[in-house]
């Protein structure tokens, strides 16, 4: 599945990736391939992205931590939306 | 004819000032660039939000907007006049605060207004005369949107403890580099759009329910549309300042090239004279 993160100072990430973990207000959740449509508002926490040969950009690498195959962004507030294999993530 | 020495001088004086203000010119121009990039980075957050928010109340039949949409009648205003820190920027400025002081002593005769300045040349201008509450000019020296949305947030909370019946923004919009539109803003109570969305076919699996999400949203796109005043009227900054810088180079060119042309034409004289004088020293010596 795709997923963008962007927030207001410009786009974080965009690629391909197997399961993303968001920290939900009820909860932290996963979302896998063919999830069904979602929209969740986020609370602080950390947003942990999986997958293979995850890239980012340069510019905006410090923001986030690196873990095998698992990248992790610390997050304000966000929110979250996925359908057709497409996730959005809105972060603060 | 003024004197040789004095063109010289003024002539290396023009020449002086031309060069800071093309130098000012470049420098506008490379920090207009960054300011339309950043401008262009936060579309996408600031349309998906919108997309966001606008499907969600469609599905939702009630009026949305909870707090923030409070219609209270209007006793006390709190106006946000943005400028720049810095002059030489043309009408940018000027524009602004006789915009609001025209606002206070016409549109809001009547009713407690406050200010909120951000920008150190509405705070001289605008504190001699009116109740400024507030001053946010160090924004402008670290402009990220956490800086942005704290400001934004406690002029919300103000809002939500009914300090203020009614929050506008007053700032440039930019168009381009030599065009930058003034604009009084609404922020706050949100003006509740009724125009017809088609409702989203997909079923989406909401957490937590609709009506908390949409009051989650609101929020946040409050804080996106400060931030996006605040970017517009920075671009703007930078434009005018590229544009005027650009002018007064235009015109200390024409002047150094009017007065070389007068330097010229008293050397000229000079010469003229002094040949004369040899001229007619020779003939008298023939004599």
């Amino acid at each position: 599945m795709k997923l963008d993160i962007v927030t207001p100072e410009g786009a974080l990430f965009s690629g391909e990736i197997e399961a993303i973990v968001v920290p939900g207000v009820n909860g932290t959740f996963e979302m896998l391939n063919n999830h069904a449509p979602i929209v969740a508002i986020l609370t602080e926490g950390n947003v942990r992205i999986k997958g293979q040969n995850l890239v980012v950009a340069d510019e905006v690498a410090n923001k986030f931590k690196y873990e095998q195959n698992e990248i992790i962004l610390p997050i304000h507030s966000g929110t979250v939306e996925m359908k057709n294999n497409q996730v959005i993530l809105l972060a603060e | 004819m003024a004197n040789l020495k004095d063109i010289r001088t003024r002539i290396q004086s023009v020449g002086s000032t031309m060069q800071i203000t093309n130098a000012m010119k470049m420098v506008s121009a490379a920090k207009l660039k960054k300011a339309q990039d950043a401008i262009e980075k936060m579309r996408p957050y600031a349309e998906k939000l919108t997309e966001l928010l606008a499907g969600l109340s469609a599905n939702l039949d009630k009026d949305l907007g909870g707090d923030y949409a409070a219609q209270r009648e209007v006793k006390k205003v709190l106006l946000v006049p943005i400028t720049s820190n810095r002059g030489l920027c043309g009408a940018l400025n000027t524009n602004i605060i006789k915009l609001t002081s025209s606002l206070i002593e016409n549109k809001y005769k009547d009713k407690d207004v406050e200010l909120l300045t951000i920008g150190k040349k509405a705070y001289d201008q605008l504190s001699k005369k009116y109740k400024v509450v507030d001053n946010k000019s160090e924004l402008f020296d670290d402009l990220t949107y956490e800086n942005v949305a704290k400001i934004a947030q406690k002029i919300m909370n103000d809002f939500i403890d009914k300090k203020y019946d009614e929050v506008i923004l007053i700032y440039n919009r930019f168009k381009n580099a030599a065009t930058q539109i003034v604009i009084t803003e609404q922020f706050l109570p949100i003006k509740t759009e009724s125009d017809e969305i088609s409702k989203v076919a997909l079923d989406f699996i909401y957490e937590p329910s609709q009506a908390e999400i949409v009051l989650e949203l609101i929020p946040k796109s409050l804080r996106t549309q400060f931030y996006k005043a605040i970017r517009d009227a920075w671009a703007s900054e930078h434009g005018a300042r590229m544009t005027s810088m650009h002018k007064a180079t235009d015109n200390a060119k024409d002047m150094k090239d009017e007065l070389t042309l007068q330097y010229n034409k008293a050397r000229q004289a000079v010469i003229t004279g002094e040949i004369l004088e040899i001229v007619s020293g020779a003939e008298a010596l023939k004599n």
